[in-house]
């Protein structure tokens, strides 16, 4: 933290002592102050708790009065022999789902800048936007609905074609597909309302001097809006990989479920999990693997961050 | 007004210079778009659809595109006892004022935050990034707001943990940093204190930040559910709309996969057409809240213009 | 069945006669008494005797409590999962109000109930144990579905010594037998109150169209999971347009267990794991193995006859992700053939009520039930404390709480109001003693019966049967249990899993993922193949270290 310090000091900053410094930043501090305070209460003061992963809880002594059992409570995710597989599953769905989240969110948000016609813009980006107002449950039970063999929507039209059933629910394979189109269809249209703010937010006058020089439309987005979403797209990148080891359970669960053919190819750590606290419900372990995906979370996001910094200091996230 | 003059006088200048690339773009994006569009709706289509389909129907011949007979069966079953009012009301009220208490929170946060000049802003955003990182998981978090906070069947306890995320402060942070430090100097050059450089200078030009993050803000208190379902107890007569919704939506699951289903009186579950009706009650509202919002991104394209 | 009921009637007419005729006299020495006659109560292992002196000490006093100081007036909150009264509501406060009036006047106390929702209620039931600061007092438990174990290790149960039991809660005191209250200890404290007097059988089986079964030529129904699969298809050829059975995904458990319940004499050991994997045998009781671990030829047996069901299209082609499945509610129509459900279940779709339409369409048509272990007489009492009520260690008035509990057990007045409502608006009693519902009743919004959720005291001494079941079957079913069962013997072994824990998760989701495919008959290639890679896999994940733990367990328990 020292290091980071000196690195950002201003130079006409460099000559205060640091109560100078609060002294005539007092203003800018105290803006600060509600947010901090907000984290102090509701992120900071819970976290020495996350001792309670290292106890054998008991509810008379508390998180801090009960035995010490230092790491058995993360034994059952290291004896599954699947912990590898589990962390593998959730990474690759997390980056896909990055990604692809953000490019077609770009993609959609450029789009919808150039078309000119009020009505459409509007009434489209509406459309776009229902995806994200349906629980995941609903989404689990409309993509039952549309692919099951029986009563399928999908099978339907393909016996009225007179093709052969298609049998999803007992094919793993097709299901890494199927879920990122999912998350897209979900995702896309709160994802694209970052980028679109974003591009509203460039110089009006730019576009239009571009647009004096002859700049075509591709010129336009390759030299103009693609540069300056990039601090966005590196902002919501570094953000997503903090989160890269926890999965979205309520997509996998709902659309999933419990049915073990599919595991193979969609278990994440989430639904494993669930699983082994529906029956054994416990605070400690649940509390162990949220600790596990932390700090995995944590060393990459400081290494990527470090990384973007050497790059693009401006870019970093602090 | 006369932002909406810049508006059409660019308009009317981007049609003048319409070159090839321009059309192919354009005509590309009106297919996409649409049928985009197309995929994000039909399932919508199908939800409303079934909330008007009688339940015998559903169980005959699954889920409907369009409704062969329209019923209002499902709707008076939600709306019968009066409580969703009620639950309208609450969740109105704890996102507008969730939304308006954040946002002033996080654009003030993100504005000093982006101060070149500010010593502290590398320490203070790393203080609140690393919160999204770390959680202390259930049990600590559950503790510490009932035990230490006494927040338990307030709706406080809904309000406070969703008034800001570190995530927010960022995007906003990030927003501020796209209008140009000369106007800040320049406040300064006139005498204006931090405050009233912020209020008077930075807030007019971010009204499209505003409008986004205002728009996260208010889908969060919307969208809440969670915390409900944590801290408001059967106490509470009155719970806010999507955990209602949630409750309905998961019941069933949740009796179906435990040992105590064998207690389900099969008349609480919740038939189809009872879950769509609580999702079309409970998005409708904010879906038609949405093009209202949206009319400040599109203002937001002048904003460019009020620079100097 | 109904001599017992009877019986129990008789006995209880006599308490109250005792209560009302020999009241007054002696209040002054009550405590003295109450004590007195709960310990010789305690000592005797004999039920009925059980009841008798709970009679007299009962007809020591018109108010148990003289001698307890009640002049504070408490809230007594009791906390049980299930939903809020909506539609039902004004009623339900109605009858919450008589309640109160009640309990204040005999313990000025009032009761409050604090439902926790079904959606996430493991999560939210143990949260709110875990507040300890008085949120809640009287405690709705399960040993073997509501954590009820180890939340008594965990000190979110008070320990309830038997002076507080004697002097709070007296009535219950005396009649749970002295044998049941030891199945309530752990680690020498007792910490729950069980429901041990209410006859309910929640033994698994199918229940099926018994017409259909006789036109099938099973003239004596099904008698085996033989006879089953002949059912099956002939319902499949006969009505193609009914599926035998819509089953959803969450049923191979109860199947595997029914299977082996059918074809050996295993007796599970409730609450080590939900597909109750160890057990002893009726004949070797206290021998712990695993016959998903050991009955191969069973288990392959098993799996080749699921793969016939599953080619018969006994349920749908998903049926592993099928979660909407509304089967028991399409069983009342006559939309489906068959429900895997439990005894207590069959007793509502047995019985002509007016949801279950097809006896109003098919005059013929009737219910049978083939329960598991049938073929072997391998039938199992339930564990007393499947349902049970603890106190809440954070508890303020834990006394005030055990005299609550003590009225809405055993006063027939707090009973009747607290299980039915207001008689004449929520339920009426006919001639001949039996429940029905009056003159414009609407369920909607009228009924009470069930939904304040008191699944931790009921009592058949104060149960009034409802007029709408079939009692004639469902007795003459009770009947043929009761001469098959034997008790639930494990109920003071109180496994210790804190070193098998992470064997036993690990079990638990190989046990989820083969046992669908093989109870659905999902699986590729062989039976034997798959049950074969079953089998290794328990044991690569130590089943026989968990086996050989709860043997040792076992061990210094019974030895």
């Amino acid at each position: 933290m020292g290091k980071t310090k000196t690195k950002v000091k201003s130079n006409y900053n460099a000559s205060l002592t640091f109560f100078q410094k609060v002294k005539k930043y007092r203003v800018l501090l105290l803006m600060c102050l509600p947010a901090v305070l907000f984290f102090l209460a509701f992120s900071y003061a819970p976290m020495p708790g996350i001792w309670v992963a290292f106890v054998k809880y008991n509810y008379r002594d508390g998180i801090f009065g009960s035995k010490f059992i230092g790491l058995d409570n993360f034994k059952f995710l290291a004896t599954s022999g699947k912990l590898l597989s589990l962390t593998k599953n959730t990474i690759l769905y997390n980056l896909a789902f990055i990604i692809l989240g953000n490019f077609l969110a770009v993609f959609v948000a450029i789009l919808l800048n150039e078309m000119r016609s009020k009505w459409f813009k509007k009434i489209s980006q509406t459309i776009m936007f229902l995806p994200y107002f349906i629980s995941q449950v609903l989404v689990g039970i409309l993509v039952f609905n549309l692919l099951n063999y029986d009563t399928g929507f999908v099978n339907g039209i393909l016996t009225s074609l007179g093709m052969e059933r298609w049998q999803p629910y007992s094919n793993p394979n097709v299901w890494p597909p199927i879920m990122i189109i999912v998350y897209l269809w979900q995702q896309t249209g709160y994802n694209s309302v970052v980028y679109f703010a974003a591009i509203m937010g460039i110089d009006g006058e730019m576009m239009e001097a571009a647009k004096v020089d002859g700049a075509n439309g591709f010129q336009r987005i390759r030299y103009i809006i693609l540069p300056s979403l990039k601090p966005t797209i590196v902002i919501l990148l570094l953000f997503a990989l903090g989160g890269i080891v926890k999965g979205n359970f309520g997509l996998f669960y709902n659309i999933v479920g419990t049915n073990p053919i599919l595991y193979n190819t969609t278990d994440i750590i989430e639904t494993y999990v669930y699983r082994a606290t529906m029956t054994d419900f416990n605070f400690s372990t649940a509390s162990a693997v949220g600790l596990y995906q932390s700090v995995i979370g944590f060393i990459i996001v400081m290494t990527v961050n470090f990384i973007v910094k050497k790059i693009e200091p401006d870019y970093s996230l602090f | 007004m006369a932002k909406k003059e810049d508006l059409d006088l660019m308009e009317s200048g981007a049609k003048v210079k319409l070159g090839t690339s321009d059309k192919i773009i354009r005509g590309f994006g009106y297919v996409f778009l649409t049928l985009y569009s197309i995929c994000c709706i039909v399932p919508f289509i199908i939800i409303v659809s079934t909330s008007f389909t009688s339940e015998s129907v559903i169980r005959a011949e699954g889920v409907q595109f369009l409704p062969k007979d329209i019923t209002l069966t499902a709707y008076n079953m939600v709306t019968k006892s009066g409580g969703i009012w009620l639950s309208y009301l609450v969740t109105i009220l704890l996102t507008v004022v969730g939304t308006l208490v954040g946002l002033s929170i996080i654009s003030m946060t993100g504005y000093a935050l982006q101060r070149k000049d500010f010593p502290f802003r590398n320490a203070i955003s790393f203080f609140i990034y690393f919160t999204s990182l770390f959680q202390a998981g259930l049990a600590p978090y559950y503790l510490l707001m009932t035990q230490t906070y006494h927040l338990k069947d307030s709706y406080l306890a809904v309000l406070l943990p969703l008034l800001m995320s570190p995530w927010l402060i960022i995007l906003m942070k990030n927003f501020v940093k796209s209008i140009p430090h000369e106007i800040t100097e320049s406040g300064k050059i006139d005498g204006a204190g931090d405050m009233k450089i912020f209020v008077s200078l930075i807030l007019p030009m971010l009204k499209p930040a505003l409008a986004t993050i205002g728009l996260f803000l208010a889908l969060g208190y919307w969208n809440e559910w969670y915390q409900s379902s944590l801290f408001l107890s059967s106490r509470v007569a009155v719970k806010p709309l999507q955990f209602t919704l949630y409750e309905i939506v998961n019941k069933t699951d949740a009796l179906k996969n435990s040992v105590a289903g064998q207690f389900i009186n099969l008349a609480d579950i919740p038939q189809e057409s009872v879950k769509m009706a609580n999702a079309v009650l409970a998005t409708g509202p904010i879906v038609l809240l949405y093009p209202f919002v949206q009319k400040y991104f599109i203002s937001g394209i002048t904003v460019g213009a009020v620079k100097g | 069945m109904k001599k017992k009921v009877l019986a129990l009637l008789l006995t209880t007419t006599m308490i109250a006669g005792l209560t009302t005729g020999c009241g007054g006299g002696n209040s002054g020495s009550n405590a003295n008494d109450t004590s007195a006659t709960a310990d010789s109560s305690a000592s005797s292992n004999n039920a009925s005797t059980d009841n008798a002196s709970g009679g007299d000490a009962a007809a020591s006093s018109d108010d148990p409590w003289a001698n307890v100081d009640t002049s504070e007036h408490v809230v007594i909150t009791y906390m049980t999962t299930g939903e809020t009264p909506t539609g039902t509501k004004e009623k339900y406060d109605q009858m919450m109000t008589e309640l109160n009036k009640i309990l204040t006047e005999k313990c000025n106390a009032e009761l409050q109930t604090y439902f926790i929702s079904w959606t996430d209620y493991l999560s939210n039931y143990n949260l709110t144990l875990a507040q300890m600061d008085g949120t809640v007092d009287l405690v709705g438990t399960a040993s073997d579905w509501l954590d009820a174990w180890p939340n008594s290790k965990n000190g979110a149960f008070l320990e309830l010594s038997e002076d507080m039991l004697k002097t709070y809660a007296p009535k219950t005191w005396a009649s749970v037998p002295a044998s049941n209250w030891e199945l309530c200890k752990y680690d020498g404290e007792i910490y729950l109150i069980p429901e041990d007097n209410y006859a309910q059988w929640t033994n698994h089986g199918f229940i099926y169209r018994l017409d259909w079964a006789k036109a099938a030529g099973l003239s004596n129904g099904v008698q085996s999971w033989e006879d089953m699969t002949t059912y099956f298809r002939y319902v499949k050829e006969t009505y193609p347009d009914i599926t035998p059975w819509d089953s959803d995904g969450t049923q191979y458990a109860q199947m595997a267990g029914g299977w082996i319940a059918s074809h050996s004499d295993y007796v599970p050991i409730d609450g080590i794991n939900s597909a109750a994997m160890w057990g002893g045998t009726r004949g070797d009781l206290y021998t712990v193995y695993s016959p998903f671990a050991t009955d191969t030829d069973s288990l392959v047996e098993f799996a080749k006859m699921m793969k016939e069901w599953d080619e018969i299209g006994v349920w749908q082609t998903d049926v592993l992700n099928n979660t909407s499945s509304t089967n028991r509610d399409d069983y009342r129509i006559g939309k489906v053939a068959a429900e895997q459900h439990h005894t207590q279940t069959w007793t509502d779709l047995v019985s002509h009520t007016p949801a279950n339409t097809i006896y109003d369409d098919d005059p013929n048509a009737e219910t049978g039930f083939f329960y598991f272990g049938q073929e072997t007489g391998n039938v199992t009492a339930l564990s007393i404390t499947h349902g049970a009520m603890a106190v809440s260690a954070g508890s303020k008035n834990p006394e005030r709480a055990l005299m609550v509990y003590d009225l809405l057990r055993n006063d027939p007045d707090c009973y009747k109001l607290f299980c039915y409502g207001i008689e004449g608006v929520s339920y009426e009693i006919t001639a001949d003693g039996l429940r029905t519902t009056p003159e414009g009743y609407n369920q909607d919004t009228d009924n009470i019966n069930g939904t304040t959720n008191y699944w931790w005291g009921r009592n058949d001494d104060l149960e009034i049967p409802d007029a709408t079941r079939d009692w004639d079957k469902i007795n003459a079913l009770y009947d043929e249990y009761d001469k098959i069962k034997i008790e639930y013997p494990y109920g003071q072994f109180v496994a210790e899993v804190d070193n098998i824990r992470s064997q036993i998760s690990n079990i638990n989701e190989i046990t989820t993922n083969y046992m669908k495919q093989i109870a659905f008959g999902k699986y590729s290639g062989t039976a034997e193949d798959i049950v074969a890679e079953y089998q290794s896999a328990l044991k690569s994940a130590g089943i026989d270290e968990v086996t050989a733990e709860l043997q040792r367990q076992f061990d210094e328990l019974y030895k």
